[in-house]
């Protein structure tokens, strides 16, 4: 009952030590899922129907040129040996060349990785805050106007196929607002004709080569971040505008989930005793909600928050489709199609490590939020 | 904010400090093409491939020489006769490059991201997962281009291409959903161009299985599908019953007899002639793949086995294969039965359709082809005479009416948008829109969103359309394809002529023509463009895949091709 009050002191008191033994735990416990991956993914890969090669060449190739094809990839190779030529070249951080374009795996993750993250944690921060924000004002006012509209709307919301939803999006901002000052773009990501200047460029590094150029390419890729810390104001303007109606309809799904999971939980603290304690101290109400009920409502929030987190990252697909967008999950979903096992690997894996480390980062949160389970 | 601020501004430093560290080196390329080599300034020495001599033909391609007889003259030597070789030539997979951009940036797969051509558009950026941009290439040798840059796009959702170009974010968009053809008609600020059909949806039949053998029995059923109900149920706009087995525009496609109307009756009465009033049990072969000769496998497959039963009393099973197992059943004759399948053109001439379905041993997917067909096909094959060749496959399709190896069914259309002020629009058979003719309404950039993104931009070495259309803006060849059409007409060369029985063609090469890197086009390239697809065993025969599926699809074998 007296939890809530007691955070602020154990801030101070074995906050460290306890924190510290349960972090390492939770790293350790990811090395073995992150094996575990490489093996599922390099398996699931191989035991995909279809053949590379006419994936690649088309079904008339003869088997002559597939032999070649095969050859010239590998996987002419026993499983095993691609399996350890595989390892072997990922413990050098070598994710393998693109069956189908040719191309370093690595040189697509640069490219399409940055994409993803601007898109997902764009619609996330939208569906956390509004969603948290719509949650709350639901609980506080239980059963008024403002619950039953922002639950008939989480439920649209849930409901509502992104595909549907994108479309309409597009058609109400870049069709019949065309002419207003509310147009947006229907999709890509800047306006045809506006270029962004690399970091490389803009930081006179364009003989820079390596890991760091990889690194620089990486954050350059990000136009939201390269055009603000570089001054390219327009370019800014342009990518946010263009951000906004595919993280919209990518954060209804996740926004609706959260503004419910934030009024059923928060509705269920409010009932708690400690909050008519609260109440009988004279708290005003907005205290007693976002200071004491809040807090302790938040905890599932995180939790779902997490989850949305990990699946937009690469589930996006549709989303990414219906703006023209190519992101992780697009190019995840074609290299499926065409059977391009490095691209599927490469991408999976780092959407898996990506994955592990968001649910790390939410279970350390539990531990910040909650001291009971740092405790434990 | 003030732990944000921090953190951002500690990255930046730490990017910096460590660049700083860093030394240089190559980096992928992009921006506009600079030179690999500088322009020689040497005489030119005219070079031939294999340049000790003619290649043995017993190698089973077609090429038996390529020569530089002049700085401006080339000379192919053939294995045998080709009447369909200015088709071929025209073809964006045998566009010429520089001998020495080749040298420089195959190797190390350069050329893959930074093509270098003499087309009026030069490569500027290529950032992948968003768009491409081309520049207008002012020292062209022909008309300039009219809008300044062409700027490529790309959304695998045709509602969403839709969306973007009635939002006027994009000039023109390819292939327009099939439901959005009427609403594109109805929007004065659009306008459609529908694209004419290169394809072929045909019923195949192997007629070394009873009762299939019975010539009556495949009339019958030649007769018993009402094939303009498929096309009107099943296929877009500009979509059209095919009365011949290649499509109407190409030429000679239309020669000799077309394929009957449907008739019931008449389709009766032949199966009970041929021994069958009750009709028999049969099979539909099919696979389950959406191709724009045929975009709704399942539909058509369930309409043709119910128009079976309805006006023949043939009662057929529907039997799906996967894709690979049922191409190569198909081309081995192992379907008992009747198969669903297609045919889009590798390069427009009459020949592609015909000879590698009726006139080619190695596919056996119609049993036994009379040689009514097989020789009048091989006789058009032997002549560039017009009206020899148009006498020799009239024949042939007088012939396949006849005998029934196939039903044909449907050409399968497609189309391209445009906003309505774009001059110049156009749509083209295949698919090969040539942007420098168009101005997008006074604007200096034409935007053009199409369904997917170029797999790379070396296109000797790729095979889908999405790809092919960049090059075309950029890469010239020999020959090209009439705006909008089909015919071969010369570009870098300005006429090739071939000898008597068609196994020699001699191009005489335009003059003054540059590359985008500034070097000089000469024979030399040509010899260098050709042999690089066509000996395996050559140094630079990389690619991308290695596989160069259009060279070996026109010129049937590589030179030291593997075993």
């Amino acid at each position: 009952m007296a939890a809530p009050f007691r955070v602020s002191a154990s801030r101070s008191s074995g906050y460290t030590p306890a924190m510290l033994r349960f972090i390492t735990r939770r790293v350790l416990l990811t090395i073995p899922v992150l094996i575990g991956i490489v093996f599922v993914v390099f398996a699931v890969a191989r035991i995909l129907p279809g053949d590379p090669c006419k994936a690649a060449l088309g079904e008339r190739a003869t088997e002559a040129r597939c032999a070649l094809f095969r050859e010239r990839f590998g996987l002419d190779e026993p499983i095993p040996v691609q399996f350890g030529i595989y390892l072997s070249d990922l413990s050098r951080g070598d994710l393998g060349t693109s069956i189908s374009q040719g191309v370093p795996v690595s040189d697509m993750l640069v490219q399409r990785l940055p994409l993803t993250l601007e898109l997902t944690f764009f619609a996330l921060a939208l569906a956390a805050s509004l969603g948290i924000l719509l949650g709350v004002a639901a609980a506080a006012r239980r059963n008024s106007a403002v619950d039953v509209a922002t639950m008939v709307g989480a439920n649209l919301g849930i409901s509502t196929p992104v595909f549907v939803l994108g479309l309409l999006l597009i058609f109400i901002f870049a069709v019949v607002l065309r002419d207003t000052p509310f147009v947006l773009p229907p999709g890509g990501r800047l306006t045809a004709g506006v270029t962004i200047i690399p970091l490389t460029e803009s930081w006179g590094l364009t003989e820079l080569e390596g890991p760091l150029r990889i690194v620089v390419d990486f954050f350059s890729n990000m136009y939201l971040l390269n055009s603000l810390i570089t001054g390219q104001w327009e370019v800014l303007g342009d990518a946010l505008r263009h951000l906004i109606l595919p993280a919209v309809a990518l954060a209804t799904i996740p926004l609706s989930i959260i503004a419910r999971i934030t009024r059923s939980s928060l509705l269920d603290v409010l009932g708690q005793d400690y909050i008519r304690t609260a109440r009988a101290k004279g708290l005003s109400e907005q205290r007693v909600v976002l200071r004491h009920g809040l807090r302790n409502a938040i905890l599932p929030v995180v939790t779902v928050i997490g989850l949305s987190l990990g699946s937009l990252l690469a589930g996006a697909v549709l989303t990414e489709s219906i703006f023209g967008l190519t992101g992780l999950g697009r190019t995840i979903t074609d290299a499926v199609l065409a059977r391009d096992y490095a691209v599927v690997q490469g991408l999976t894996l780092v959407t898996a490590v990506i994955y592990v480390l968001v649910n790390l980062i939410v279970d350390i949160s539990y531990g910040y939020l909650d001291p009971r389970i740092r405790l434990q | 904010m003030q732990r944000w601020r921090t953190f951002s501004i500690l990255v930046a430093l730490g990017l910096v400090v460590a660049a700083c560290t860093t030394t240089s080196t190559s980096q992928e390329p992009s921006g506009s093409a600079e030179p690999s080599t500088p322009e020689s300034m040497a005489p030119f020495v005219a070079t031939s491939y294999p340049a000790d001599g003619p290649a043995d033909c017993a190698y089973g391609g077609e090429f038996s020489q390529i020569t530089a007889v002049d700085e401006f003259t080339v000379r192919f030597d053939l294995c045998y006769p080709d009447p369909a070789f200015l088709a071929k030539i025209a073809f964006t997979a045998n566009a010429i490059n520089d001998t020495a951009w080749l040298e420089a940036n195959m190797v190390n797969h350069l050329i893959l991201a930074r093509p270098n051509g003499t087309g009026p558009y030069k490569f500027k950026e290529y950032v992948r997962g968003d768009h491409i941009t081309l520049e207008k290439f002012d020292g062209y040798w022909g008309d300039a281009a009219i809008a300044q840059e062409v700027i490529f796009q790309w959304n695998s959702e045709a509602a969403a291409r839709l969306l973007a170009l009635q939002a006027g974010t994009v000039d023109g968009i390819d292939n327009p959903g099939t439901d959005d053809f009427p609403v594109i008609e109805g929007d004065a600020n659009l306008a459609l161009e529908p694209r004419e059909a290169l394809n072929v949806f045909y019923v195949g039949i192997t007629n070394t299985y009873a009762p299939w053998d019975n010539e009556l029995v495949r009339q019958a059923v030649g007769l018993g599908i009402d094939r303009q109900r498929i096309v009107d149920n099943f296929y877009p706009a500009g979509s059209t019953v095919a009365d011949y087995f290649s499509p109407a525009a190409l030429a000679y496609a239309s020669e000799g007899a077309a394929w009957p109307d449907f008739d019931p009756t008449a389709a009766k009465a032949k199966l009970a002639e041929a021994g069958f009033p009750d009709g028999f049990d049969t099979t539909i072969f099919y696979r389950d793949v959406v191709r724009s000769y045929l975009p709704t496998p399942g539909l058509v497959a369930a309409d043709i086995q119910n128009q079976l039963l309805v006006n023949l009393n043939i009662r057929a099973d529907i039997v799906v294969q996967d894709s690979g197992t049922f191409i190569d059943n198909s081309s081995q004759g192992l379907l008992n039965g009747l198969h669903l399948l297609g045919w889009g053109a590798d390069y427009p001439d009459t020949s592609n359709f015909l000879d590698y379905h009726f006139n080619n041993p190695a596919n056996l997917q119609f049993g036994t082809i009379d040689s009514s067909v097989s020789d009048a096909i091989a006789a058009g094959g032997q002549t560039l005479d017009p009206a020899a060749r148009a006498a020799a496959y009239g024949d042939a399709n007088t012939a396949l009416v006849e005998t029934v190896p196939m039903i044909p069914i449907a050409h399968g259309g497609s189309g391209a948008a445009f906003r309505a002020d774009v001059a110049g629009a156009h749509s083209s058979p295949l698919g090969n829109e040539y942007f420098a003719v168009m101005d997008p309404g006074g604007r200096s950039t034409m935007v053009w969103m199409q369904n997917s993104y170029p797999i790379s931009l070396y296109c000797a070495d790729e095979t889908d359309g999405e790809t092919l259309r960049v090059c075309e803006q950029v890469m010239e060849a020999l020959y090209s394809y009439s705006i909008g059409g089909t015919d071969a007409v010369p570009q870098l060369a300005e006429e090739c002529v071939g000898n008597d029985d068609l196994t020699s063609f001699t191009c005489t090469l335009r003059q003054g023509v540059s590359f985008h890197d500034g070097s000089h086009f000469d024979a030399n390239d040509v010899v260098a463009s050709y042999a690089v697809q066509w000996d395996a065993a050559h140094p630079l025969h990389i690619g991308r895949t290695g596989s160069f599926e259009y060279f070996a699809a026109f010129f049937a074998q590589f030179l030291n091709a593997p075993e």
